[in-house]
C-alpha cells in the first residue's frame, strides 16, 4: 500500500532547488542599472554574482595583470594611506566635509563603516558610499606593486547592501550599482 | 592685503601645527562663509587623520609636510621666533591708521594679533599663537616652515580659537576642541 506523502524523486528536485536558493541568495550581488531617456532610451540592468566576476578575473592573462605597475609614487604613500583609513575606521561618525554655494552641495560624512559621499548639484545628483574597513583590509593585503583585480571584489564583498554609487543627471540618466 | 597675507601665512602654520599635534580624539574645525558668493565650507577633521595623511600631501607651497613661505625677503627667522618667544608679555605693535587699527601683544606667553579694517569689509582679524607654538616653529634655509618639527610641541595644545576673521565679505573661524 502507497503511503502519503512526497515521492522520493520530487523530494529530490524540491532540495536542490531550495538549495540552490539558497546558495544564490547567500552570495553577494551586485546590480548595475542604467537608464538613459531620449530617442535612443536605454535601461540596462544587470544583476551577477561577485564570484562570477572573481573567477572571470582569475582567468585574466598574467602578462596582461603583469604589464600593469603602479606608480611608485602611491607605493611610497602607503602607510599613509594605510594609516588615513585606520584612524577613519576608528574615529567616531561625523560629517567630516561640507561645502554649500548657491548651486551646488557637497557633503562627506562617515557613518558606521562607511565614508559617505553626497552630491546635489544643480545638474546632477550623486550618492557613494565607500566601506572604510573592506577598503582598509584589501589595501593591506595588495602589493602594491602590481594591479590586482581581486582588490576590487575584495572592497564589494565588504560593502553593505543597498546603494553604492547612484548618479542621477537632470537629463533623466540615472546610472545605479547596488549590492545585495 | 599684506594682513591679509600675514593672516593666512598665520593661520597655515597654525592650522599646520594643531594638525600636527599628537592628540587622540581632538579635532581641528575650520568654517568659511563668504558672504558675497553664498559658500559655506565646514571643514570637521580629528588630528590623526591630519596627521596621517599631512607628509603626503603634495601642493603649491605644500610639499613633503613643510609649508613654503614662498618670499625671498631674507629675514633670520631663528632670531625673530627666539625673539618673540623670549619677549615679555605686553604690547608690541600698536599702529592705528586710516584703512585698518593693528595690535600685537603678548599675553600669559600667547601671541595676539588683532586687525580692525576700516574699509568697505570692516573686516576684524583675531589670531592667537600660544607660545608652544611659536617654540616649535624652525624655518630651513630654503624658508620652509618644517611642520614635523612643530608635532613636537603641540599635543597640549589647549582647545579654542586660534582664528577669527569676521568682514562684511567673509567670515573665517578656526579652531580645535
Amino acid at each position: 500500500m502507497r503511503e502519503r506523502g512526497i515521492s522520493t524523486f520530487p523530494a529530490i528536485i524540491l532540495a536542490a532547488v531550495a538549495g540552490l536558493v539558497t546558495a544564490v541568495a547567500m552570495m553577494d550581488w551586485m546590480v548595475v542599472d542604467v537608464r538613459t531617456t531620449g530617442e535612443d532610451a536605454v535601461h540596462l540592468a544587470i544583476p551577477f554574482p561577485l564570484v562570477v566576476g572573481e573567477v572571470a578575473a582569475a582567468f585574466l592573462p598574467e602578462e596582461a595583470v603583469r604589464d600593469m605597475r603602479v606608480p611608485v609614487e602611491a607605493r611610497q604613500h602607503r602607510e599613509q594611506v594605510l594609516a588615513a583609513l585606520r584612524t577613519l575606521a576608528e574615529m567616531p561618525d561625523a560629517t567630516l566635509v561640507r561645502v554649500e554655494t548657491p548651486d551646488e552641495l557637497v557633503v562627506i560624512t562617515k557613518e558606521d563603516d562607511q565614508l559617505r559621499v553626497a552630491v546635489d548639484a544643480d545638474d546632477a545628483t550623486v550618492r557613494c558610499t565607500v566601506p572604510i574597513a573592506g577598503v582598509l583590509d584589501a589595501l593591506e593585503s595588495w602589493d602594491w606593486e602590481t594591479f590586482d583585480p581581486g582588490l576590487v571584489f575584495d572592497v564589494l564583498h565588504a560593502a553593505p547592501n543597498g546603494d553604492l554609487v547612484r548618479v542621477e543627471a537632470d537629463d533623466g540618466t540615472k546610472v545605479a550599482i547596488t549590492m545585495w | 592685503m599684506r594682513n591679509r597675507t600675514l593672516v593666512v601665512v598665520a593661520a597655515l602654520m597654525l592650522v599646520a601645527g594643531v594638525a600636527s599635534a599628537q592628540t587622540s580624539g581632538r579635532w581641528i574645525n575650520i568654517n568659511v562663509d563668504e558672504v558675497s558668493t553664498g559658500t559655506k565650507v565646514e571643514v570637521h577633521l580629528p588630528f590623526d587623520l591630519v596627521l596621517n595623511v599631512l607628509d603626503g600631501v603634495d601642493v603649491d607651497h605644500f610639499h613633503s609636510g613643510h609649508v613654503d613661505l614662498g618670499t625671498d625677503v631674507d629675514v633670520d627667522w631663528p632670531k625673530v621666533l627666539g625673539a618673540v618667544k623670549d619677549a615679555p608679555d605686553g604690547e608690541y605693535v600698536k599702529v592705528q591708521g586710516p584703512e585698518e587699527d593693528v595690535q600685537v601683544m603678548k599675553k600669559a606667553g600667547t601671541l595676539f594679533i588683532h586687525v580692525t579694517g576700516k574699509g568697505e569689509d570692516k573686516e576684524i582679524v583675531d589670531v592667537q599663537v600660544p607660545a608652544s607654538v611659536i617654540s616649535s616653529f624652525t624655518v630651513d634655509a630654503d624658508n620652509r616652515i618644517d611642520v614635523k618639527a612643530l608635532m613636537q610641541s603641540l599635543a597640549d595644545l589647549p582647545s579654542g580659537d586660534l582664528v577669527r576673521v569676521t568682514s562684511s565679505d567673509a567670515n573665517v573661524r578656526v579652531w580645535i576642541e
